[in-house]
């Protein structure tokens, strides 16, 4: 028995551009990657890193320079006509969507080009339209609409055809801190629904969230692919604990304990940094038992991450 | 299939949502009132047929280049082109789709013609010769499909389209002899409108309309499906070729 | 004062500009001429299967000075291309008249539109053997560019009445300028229409300027004076109409909301 095909499987993917009379632009960079089905996978990397040029040649809108990717085990460059039945597209942003048409006209014309039965079309598109709370605005035109609704039209539409694998692209821009938790909640039932998820980002807490594993990529190159939480361990590999209201007495006692290897001072109290998970509780039952009681464990975060494989660029695109 | 109806569809809505797309509908009578005006106070009122089918001619224009012929480069600029090159329905069926519906704006440019110059200005036509006529109808509402088919590639290709978009309608009213018959152009003119399938058919209209016998009809009839086949074939070969080029170029979408 | 002067200057200056990114010398001769000398040769050769050179020339002449027209016409579309660029709003939050800012930034269109005209006028007529009498000939210019500043007086003014509807704009311009030509003697003279109509004409631009042009060309000089004074009297009065509305179009526009979107 065969095994069954990963939903996304990228091999040694190049892409360059040639923009006239400007040097070539080298976009992705060997790129290897796998995605297993019903996962969350995240893209993470600055602007101009090549996720967006990745998405696009894994939904069949660009042609690769070389290399292959596969959509559950169909070509995306030979068997595309295969592929754009499986996958469903969230690009967002102002444009991509018929300005003078409804939002409930631009939802149903998407569906029928899914070849969505006729009379399914309809209903599937005023269900989805509820879904992403756009129901009181269905007959609205869209040219009207704000950022963050015109992102949930464009998510609304990337549902349409049940996809199995759907590719969001910096789907949460533009959108204020309540849409977009309202959007990652819509984005963990889709996950439960069975969906293969590929989400291309730069919102930290949105790939902490969300994601089971994390890529990050730059300049066209994968840095790593590890889940979030093991991410933390490519910057620091100690557990941290941290404290506040500890007095010099009591961080002596646990500078002592075994595995403490260093403690520093931050903003609000000091930072205990612990080699390796089994020391960790008897850190902790010291502290607490001296009264203090504000302590918090934590690892590295996704930012952390991010900032110390990928360098602090500043404004710099 | 799927896709030609999807098209098709989306295109009549934007019928509907953009105020544009009727311009002709509205400015057909009045250039019908100015062609009758002339006509009249000249003193060749039994030419008013020649003033109906005119306008008919300029609406069948305005919509080959400004509802067709744009169809593909206001899909890059809205950037909804690489959601429909990426849906399952092939894209260039959902292109066509759009395109035909000019069959039906046509066809209802034409319908407006005719009840507005027989019923409101009370102009005297018949149709002497029923079968030309509408045998020509039909074959010019296809062939002007085709052509803005074709101008809808060569939108995407050449960078001159709007200066072409612009410039292109009088010049070819006067190619097409719709008013005025091309026998009244100068003679170095006369070859060039050979290729510009309107003028057959308006010659075709209006020998219709007379009483006399025509000449040539079946010549000039398949002159039309000729021009029209020749726009279909180069519209072919540029689609898949635009299409192969922008997915490997990367510039599908407009910026 | 001089505030709005170089305010003006600015905006006539930017205009231009702007239109030379949209035509080349090339484009411009190939392109746009050609449209504008097909366009009167297709109205004069009405005047062929009509028989008498009269016609031809009534046509010619007729078709020729709407070019100027059609040009002033197209102020409706500067209106609406600041609105679509985003800078309608400033323009009318700023000190200086919107009005100004507008009117200036389309001057171009009157250049525009005088030596379209003109060029098919001289060009064109020799070929069907118009008499163009020198030197009196040369009137012709001045009248073509008060024409065109005619024209575009109505033009500015309706495109502050399409301010607060969305995506009229190019249904108002291209139904404006065939209104034009029906109603305003370029094709058939003033008094082949019926007695309402005529009157309706005499307050649109064009209709005496296209007048006193034919006068011109006929020897009387005189009478083509008095049409001119009309003329310039038509266009003061759809400029003071204009200035009168806009402010309010504008304040319709920043009610419903309209300024803010693109076209």
């Amino acid at each position: 028995m065969s095994p069954r095909p990963q939903a996304v499987t990228v091999i040694d993917l190049v892409r360059t551009f040639q923009p006239r009379k400007q040097p070539a632009v080298q976009a992705l960079d060997g790129v290897r990657l796998d995605v297993d089905e019903g996962e969350v996978h995240g893209l993470l990397g600055p602007n101009g890193a090549g996720k967006t040029t990745l998405v696009k040649i894994l939904t069949t809108v660009l042609l690769p320079t070389s290399g292959r990717a596969e959509i559950l085990g169909h070509d995306v460059v030979h068997d595309a006509k295969a592929v754009r039945p499986l996958i469903g597209i969230v690009f967002g942003g102002e444009r991509g969507l018929y300005t003078r048409l409804t939002a409930r006209q631009n939802l149903e014309y998407w569906a029928s080009l899914y070849r969505l039965p006729g009379a399914q079309i309809k209903a599937r598109a005023a269900a989805l339209l509820e879904r992403v709370g756009l129901a009181e605005k269905a007959d609205v035109k869209v040219e009207t609409f704000s950022r963050g609704m015109k992102q949930r039209l464009h998510l609304a539409r990337g549902l349409v055809a049940g996809a199995k694998v759907l590719f969001l692209d910096e789907p949460t821009t533009g959108m204020d801190p309540i849409a977009s938790r309202e959007f990652r909640t819509l984005i963990s039932e889709i996950r439960a629904e069975g969906a293969t998820i590929l989400l291309a980002t730069h919102d930290m807490v949105e790939a902490e969230v969300l994601c089971d594993r994390v890529t990050l990529i730059d300049h066209g190159r994968i840095l790593a692919t590890e889940s979030p939480r093991s991410l933390g361990r490519l910057v620091s590999r100690f557990q941290r604990v941290d404290v506040e209201g500890a007095d010099r007495e009591l961080l002596d006692r646990v500078a002592a304990l075994p595995g403490v290897e260093s403690i520093v001072e931050s903003d609000d109290g000091h930072r205990i940094n612990v080699d390796g998970d089994e020391h960790v509780p008897v850190v902790l039952k010291v502290i607490v038992e001296a009264g203090v009681v504000d302590v918090r464990t934590s690892r590295p975060s996704l930012e952390e991450v991010y900032v110390g494989l990928i360098g602090d660029r500043g404004l710099e695109v | 299939m799927r896709g030609f109806r999807s098209g098709f569809r989306l295109q009549l809505s934007f019928f509907r949502n953009y105020p544009d797309s009727l311009i002709p509908l509205l400015t057909a009578p009045l250039f019908t009132v100015v062609f009758t005006m002339v006509l009249r106070h000249g003193g060749r009122g039994d030419l008013s047929g020649y003033a109906m089918i005119a306008p008919f001619y300029m609406s069948l224009w305005w919509f080959a280049i400004f509802n067709g012929g744009w169809v593909i480069q206001t899909e890059r600029w809205e950037g909804t082109i690489e959601y429909l090159v990426a849906a399952p329905v092939g894209f260039v069926s959902v292109i066509v789709g759009r395109i035909s519906t000019m069959l039906l704006a046509g066809a209802v440019a034409f319908g407006e013609v005719w009840v507005f110059g027989r019923y409101v200005l009370r102009t005297n036509v018949t149709i002497h010769h029923p079968y030309v006529f509408t045998a020509s109808l039909v074959l010019t509402l296809i062939a002007m499909t085709t052509t803005s088919l074709f101008m809808a590639n060569l939108f995407v290709l050449s960078r001159t389209a709007v200066t072409f978009s612009n410039s292109a309608s009088y010049p070819v009213y006067l190619l097409g002899g719709i008013l005025v018959p091309i026998a009244l152009l100068p003679g170095w003119l006369q070859p060039a409108t050979n290729i510009v399938f309107l003028s057959w058919s308006s010659k075709l209209l209006r020998g219709s309309l007379s009483a006399g016998p025509i000449q040539g009809a079946a010549f000039d009839l398949s002159m039309i499906a000729l021009l029209a086949v020749v726009a279909l074939g180069l519209a072919t070969a540029f689609m898949s070729r635009i299409l192969r080029h922008a997915r490997s170029s990367g510039e599908l979408a407009l910026r | 004062m001089m505030s709005s002067l170089r305010v003006m200057r600015y905006s006539v200056l930017s205009g231009a500009y702007d239109y030379t990114s949209i035509y080349t010398w090339k484009s411009w001769l190939g392109g746009w001429l050609v449209r504008v000398m097909s366009q009167v040769t297709f109205f004069a050769l009405i005047g062929r299967l009509l028989g008498a050179n009269q016609q031809i020339w009534f046509l010619l002449v007729g078709n020729a000075i709407m070019i100027a027209a059609m040009e002033g016409v197209f102020a409706l579309n500067m209106v609406s291309w600041e609105r679509s660029t985003g800078t309608l709003p400033l323009i009318a939050a700023s000190p200086t008249s919107p009005v100004l800012v507008l009117a200036s930034h389309g001057v171009y269109l009157v250049v525009d539109g005088t030596v379209s005209a003109l060029g098919a006028l001289f060009l064109l007529g020799p070929v069907f053997g118009l008499p163009l009498p020198w030197p009196r000939v040369l009137l012709i210019i001045p009248l073509t560019i008060l024409i065109a500043a005619s024209a575009y007086s109505l033009g500015t003014f309706l495109g502050g009445v399409v301010l607060g509807f969305r995506g009229l704009n190019s249904v108002v311009v291209n139904v404006g300028i065939v209104a034009l030509m029906a109603l305003c003697g370029v094709n058939v003279p003033l008094d082949a229409y019926p007695g309402p109509i005529a009157w309706v004409s005499r307050f649109l631009p064009i209709t005496h300027g296209l007048i006193a042009v034919r006068d011109v060309l006929a020897g009387d000089l005189g009478a083509a004076g008095l049409q001119a004074l009309a003329e310039a009297g038509v266009a003061t009065g759809w400029l003071v109409l204009c200035v009168l509305t806009f402010g309010r179009f504008v304040q319709r526009g920043r009610r419903n909301g309209s300024l803010e979107f693109a076209t």
